[in-house]
């Protein structure tokens, strides 16, 4: 029977695909075999793409990831929910396409001497999508909504620099007395418990969007719904169906409305990369969330333009379990450990995506902090392991006395990978027995959280703001995730002095002073900081790679095919001839707009 | 008379669904409350006073029995409560957004298998131990043993990637957006109710009855549409019931392959995100589901049946 | 003319075994309104024996031989020819009427579909024909019982309903197949009675198949003693009851309980088991349980014919009869 399989395998794909075939959307992106070409693009002086090089309809459809949780933005958790907040409002603060904080709603603010008040003044002129004007009164209501422990905010804890914060949040003091007051008319002011230099950068966060309180007042809990939603941003919400998709159309009231291109954007929830990957490869979506692990080879090679690679501010690593055997007071036996990996290895062969090889905490590339990197960063794998060994003698082990160890991480096939790889390094080096013991996630989460079982166990961080000190916080006496049991009073004192710090190239050394005590104690095993990975159409521009993967689709557009018929209304019907890839670089200029010279255009 | 019957058999067994129901509910409300880990655990930590917060707002501060008899109270009134995941909606609400689209695969994936299955069980039975009696049995073998994942990523390839056919993944209640997961769904059914056809379709046709209908003198299509058909399908039929109520019920992988919105998702999201309320939900409401399903099968076993009667003396 | 001639029948099984010789060179003739009675133990090949001639064997049988019915060789028929005489001029009655009745369909629909089949009767016209039928079966209150199901019938009135079945079409022959062997004593007899009495009222020919020798006795005009796919005998019921002359027929009525013995001490079963059809012996088949057996039934018995159809399959001589087949003895050489 054996001998059937491939045969039946094919004849049911045929039969099932002939069944299957008949007319589809003309809209749907042909397969790869003849991949439209986008124009050339062409920007004017002020940084906008020439019209006569943007598609006829500006829609873009991207995969999100998840469903998202809420669009309630103070309810709001994880990645993808906050991908879509960013396009339906605007905090005090913006970012720009390359990820900077810039004015939002407040056009320009003051940060008092001791850097613990921001003083805000607003854009006078902002309405919101429903034609309420938006003014200093909104942000102190949706400031204090959020940090009300009636609202139960997830993503409260990103308001705790505020004065009063955590007293609100634990209802000792009722939500007037949070530190944020009403100036006038369209200004603000917030107090803070310390200086905080990424408190503007906080401020991009959905946790301080504003609401509508005639909105919420109205709807209630189902304010965020289709239909109910008010917004301040670039976009309104259209429509939501649940796992379908989330429909975002431009916001004509939106104070940059004349200069958001794209009229539409489609969010849709994909779960699975390779099936997001696939709907890319149909032409379905122009922009993935994610592509899938195992398939960097192959995009690479495939789709070497669409393919999109980029550092993010997260870093992986392994940590250990400081207050049980084997690594309680081992300092010695923790190094060996660290050091007997070769993470260029880890990172080029296993992680693949061009992950780079880590031996500190925080990745490079947050807000100009230079990470503390130890002195065996420098040193041949040879030497590392070398030295990894005389640390593991003098740890008590040898090959007669051989380190029995478990790594523990949440199933998934990436962790397991990761930790397969790890273990034979130790095997290889030190002759280490490592045991791999994967988990549930909130199963693993408890586990790491109570260190009774663990020893070492999969962590890893991605900040939600661009500041060294959300990844140096974890590990603080005491903070609730701090599932290494660290405690050291040098590190904390540091923390202190970070926290009333406000002067910026001080507070940046002691943050590299941290993070030296931290790494000379091995709490860790550094191995790679994160990279953000997505397929994007060729055709979808104006986005920028940056540290905290923020993109909002206010800055994108979608450049008009080559041939497109858009481009010509006179000609009926295009051959359907594909363009050669060797075709000079000047089809913008060959096809000038049917509808005349735009305003502004050099030739 | 024998409608009577039915039709107080009916109410019994809608009765006895309650009890059912309660141990369901209690058994998968201690259940998932036992599991570790909690809703709003997550790699970020949340403060303490964020925590009581949460706790307070979903009644998850309260003593565990109480808690229980809340969630009793809530679901005699109908109300599953609202998801602690998908903050907007209720448990009510993406139950009724999830299920139809669920229904809708699985149903039609049924319909498709029942018919194909059938029809080509039949075909082999008449034509038992030809080459085309083993060639269909032998994809029919196939289909029973290549699992859903393998084929959906093929078929997502071929037809969708390649071809341009239909769209990969995702969904509008178009028919171009259903074709693929209800055939990958159908795949597997089709080829066991092919199999369960061939076999009972081939015992009937030994039967002395059927003996009887050929001594007649009847035609062979008379003898196979009006005496053997109707005993050969009714283990197709009492299959149908718990395999119906597994298509609707089971089909996450083809959800997460294709993007669909249905309700396996939810109960798979719910049961890793320990959302209380969704995942109650979703088992509750499979819960009455499969019983519905499987009575509905019952009733149809016992309308194509006549020795089946529902009386007293039963 | 009879009405069927049937000669050098035999019967084969395709068994994952081997080929199963179910029946074995048989040869006889059954007159216009003759009631023949085939006589055998289980496995004799009675039934394969009609079967054969219905064109109803099982898919890994095959049947050679003649078998003219009308003059027309059933055995050379094409299926839809062959299903225009089933059920319309030779009906058959088989042995279970538990299970003979499709339990899914109402009696009404299982009678009526044969009279709109081969009479091109409506549907109303059927359902008057099929109550009278059950009426002349003695079914009580046709017209509403008409609509029941085969499993509120008692078995007698089953096998009635199938016999009724039978008689719908007025077929020229009725083959029964041991039509009461599975039922009851009292209701045995009533089927015999009823079989006797459609056997005066009607013209009808009938093939009665039993393994039960006293049944048969009041009701047939011949019979066919059959052994291992074989007839070892035949002739009259007198012939038969009074002056048998295959051990193997006495045997039988030595094991059948009768008016004209003392005591049932005497009823005695025939010992030993019938041969393997997979591996028949050379030689008479029943010589293993024959107690007069002798060296000579190691080849072949020759076959005596007699006065009016008599005849006998034995190595020993036959009143009155001759040898026929003697390339049978011939190589015995006695």
């Amino acid at each position: 029977m054996t001998r059937w399989k491939p045969i039946w395998v094919f004849a049911v794909a045929c039969l099932a695909g002939l069944a299957a075939c008949g007319d589809r959307d003309s809209d749907v992106g042909g397969p790869i075999s003849r991949r439209p070409e986008p124009v050339e693009m062409v920007l004017l002086e002020d940084g906008q793409p020439d019209r006569a090089v943007l598609a006829d309809q500006q829609v873009v459809r991207r995969g999100n990831g998840e469903e998202p949780a809420t669009l309630d933005p103070h309810l709001a958790i994880g990645v993808p929910a906050a991908h879509i907040l960013r396009d339906l409002f605007e905090g005090l603060t913006s970012e720009s396409a390359d990820g900077d904080v810039i004015p939002g709603v407040a056009l320009r603010w003051n940060i008092s001497r001791d850097a613990r008040t921001y003083t805000f003044y607003l854009r006078r002129d902002l309405t919101w999508s429903n034609g309420d004007p938006l003014k200093a009164e909104d942000f102190v209501y949706s400031l204090r909504r959020a940090a009300d422990p009636a609202t139960a905010a997830n993503a409260a804890r990103m308001l705790l620099p505020i004065l009063n914060a955590r007293e609100v949040l634990a209802g000792e003091l009722p939500v007037e007395e949070l530190g944020v007051s009403l100036l006038d008319e369209y200004s603000l002011q917030i107090t803070l418990t310390g200086p905080t230099p990424y408190f503007l950068g906080l401020l991009t966060n959905p946790i301080a969007y504003p609401v509508n309180r005639r909105n919420i007042e109205e709807f209630g809990e189902q304010f965020s719904r289709p239909g109910n939603l008010v917004s301040n941003g670039a976009y309104v919400l259209s429509d939501w169906v649940p796992r379908v998709e989330v429909v975002l159309e431009k916001n004509p009231a939106f104070r940059e409305a004349d200069r958001t291109i794209v009229e539409r954007v489609h969010y849709y929830p994909v779960e699975d990369h390779s099936t997001e990957v696939k709907a890319f490869r149909a032409g379905e979506i122009d922009w993935t969330n994610e592509v899938p692990n195992n398939q960097f080879r192959w995009l690479q090679k495939n789709y070497p333009d669409e393919l999109v690679v980029s550092p993010w501010m997260g870093s992986y690593f392994l940590g250990f379990n400081l207050t049980r055997e084997p690594f309680i007071d081992n300092p010695s036996l923790r190094m060996a450990l660290v050091l007997a990996i070769d993470r260029q290895i880890l990172a080029d062969k296993v992680a693949q995506f061009g992950e780079q090889p880590s031996f500190s905490l925080v990745p490079p590339g947050m807000d100009g902090y230079v990470p503390f990197v130890p002195e065996y960063a420098d040193w041949t794998q040879e030497e590392r392991n070398h030295e990894a060994r005389r640390l593991f003698e003098q740890a008590g082990y040898s090959e007669e006395r051989p380190l029995r160890v478990e790594i523990r991480y949440n199933t998934s096939e990436n962790h397991k990978k990761m930790a397969l790889a790890v273990a034979s390094m130790w095997k290889q080096v030190l002759g280490v027995n490592t045991t791999l013991v994967n988990e549930e996630f909130r199963v693993f989460l408890q586990n790491r959280e109570q260190k009774v079982v663990t020893q070492v166990f999969r962590a890893g961080w991605v900040s939600d703001y661009n500041d060294p000190y959300s990844f140096l916080e974890l590990f603080r006496t005491g903070h609730g995730r701090n599932d290494y049991g660290y405690s050291n009073s040098t590190f904390d004192a540091l923390l202190d002095e970070i926290g009333t710090e406000r002067v910026r190239a001080r507070r940046e050394r002691l943050m590299f002073e941290a993070e030296r005590v931290l790494m000379i104690d091995n709490v860790i095993v550094p191995i790679y900081t994160y990279v953000t990975k997505r397929l994007v159409s060729r055709q979808l521009r104006g986005w920028q790679n940056n540290v905290m993967d923020h993109h909002q689709t206010r800055h994108m557009f979608k450049l008009r095919l080559r041939g497109d018929p858009a481009a010509e209304p006179a000609a009926p019907e295009q051959p359907d001839e594909p363009v050669s890839a060797e075709e000079p670089p000047q089809a913008a200029a060959e096809e000038p707009a049917p509808e005349g010279e735009p305003e502004g255009q050099e030739p | 008379m024998k409608q009577e019957g039915i039709l107080r058999h009916a109410a019994t067994r809608l009765l006895g669904l309650i009890p059912t129901l309660l141990v369901l509910i209690t058994i998968a409300f201690f259940l998932i409350r036992v599991a570790p880990g909690g809703p709003f655990d997550s790699e970020k930590a949340l403060p303490p006073e964020i925590r009581a917060n949460l706790d307070a707002k979903y009644h998850l501060d309260e003593p565990l029995l109480q808690q229980y008899f809340r969630y009793l109270g809530q679901i005699i009134s109908g109300d599953f409560g609202p998801s602690f995941q998908y903050k907007d909606w209720s448990v009510n609400e993406l139950i009724a957004q999830g299920f139809p689209v669920s229904a809708t695969l699985g149903g039609l994936a049924m319909l498709l298998a029942f018919v194909i299955g059938s029809l080509v069980g039949i075909a082999a039975a008449l034509r038992q131990n030809s080459a085309a009696d083993y060639s269909i049995m032998g994809v029919a073998m196939l289909g029973i043993s290549i699992p859903n994942f393998v084929v959906a990523p093929l078929l997502i390839l071929g037809v969708a990637v390649y071809a341009g056919w239909l769209p990969a993944g995702g969904w509008d209640w178009s028919w171009q957006r259903m074709v693929l997961p209800v055939v990958t769904l159908a795949l597997p059914v089709i080829a066991y109710i092919a199999r369960l056809m061939r076999g009972s379709m081939i015992e009937v046709l030994h039967s002395n009855f059927i003996r009887t209908a050929r001594a007649k003198g009847l035609p062979e299509r008379v003898v196979i549409r009006r005496h053997a058909l109707k005993p050969a399908i009714l283990p197709v039929i009492s299959y149908m019931g718990p395999a119906t109520a597994a298509l609707i019920t089971g089909s996450v992988v083809i959800e997460r392959i294709y993007s669909i919105p249905g309700l396996g998702s939810y109960f798979v999201q719910g049961a890793l995100n320990r959302d209380y309320t969704l995942v109650m939900g979703v088992v509750v409401f499979y819960g009455v589901v499969i019983i519905v399903l499987n009575f509905i099968v019952d009733l149809l076993y016992a309308w194509l049946n006549p020795r089946i009667r529902y009386d007293e003396t039963q | 003319m009879a009405l069927l001639e049937v000669s050098g029948l035999e019967v084969r099984f395709d068994t994952p075994e081997g080929v199963v010789k179910a029946v074995n060179g048989m040869d006889f003739e059954v007159g216009e309104g003759e009631t023949l009675a085939i006589v055998g133990e289980s496995g004799a090949g009675k039934s394969q024996l009609v079967m054969a001639i219905m064109g109803l064997l099982a898919e890994n049988g095959s049947a050679s031989g003649v078998a003219l019915f009308d003059g027309e060789d059933l055995m050379q028929m094409k299926p839809r020819e062959l299903r225009g005489i089933r059920g319309r001029r030779i009906a058959m009655i088989f042995q279970d009427p538990m299970t003979s009745l499709n339990p899914y369909l109402t009696i009404e629909k299982q009678m009526i579909e044969v009279a709109m089949h081969h009479q091109g009767l409506a549907r109303d016209e059927a359902r008057a024909h099929a109550v009278e039928m059950l009426r002349a079966v003695r079914i009580p209150d046709p017209e509403e019982r008409i609509r029941q199901y085969p499993h509120e019938y008692s078995g007698g009135m089953r096998q009635r309903v199938m016999i009724a079945i039978g008689l719908l079409c007025e077929p020229e022959l009725l083959i029964a197949d041991e039509p009461s062997t599975a039922l009851d004593v009292t209701v045995q007899a009533q089927i015999t009675e009823l079989v006797g009495r459609l056997r005066e009222q009607t013209r009808m020919s009938i093939i009665l198949i039993t393994h039960d020798l006293a049944a048969v006795a009041e009701v047939s005009d011949r019979i066919i003693v059959m052994y291992a796919g074989q007839m070892v005998e035949t002739g009259t019921v007198d012939d038969i009851f009074y002056r048998p002359q295959h051990p193997y027929t006495r045997g039988l009525l030595a094991s059948v309980p009768r008016l004209d013995r003392v005591s049932d001490d005497e009823l005695q079963a025939i010992p030993g088991n019938p041969p393997n059809l997979l591996e028949l012996p050379s030689g008479c088949p029943f010589r293993d349980r024959c107690s007069e057996a002798t060296e000579g039934c190691r080849q072949p018995p020759p076959l005596w014919q007699g006065e009016g159809g008599r005849a006998s399959r034995c190595v020993l001589p036959m009143d009155g009869g001759q040898i026929v087949a003697a390339e049978a003895v011939g190589e015995d050489g006695a």
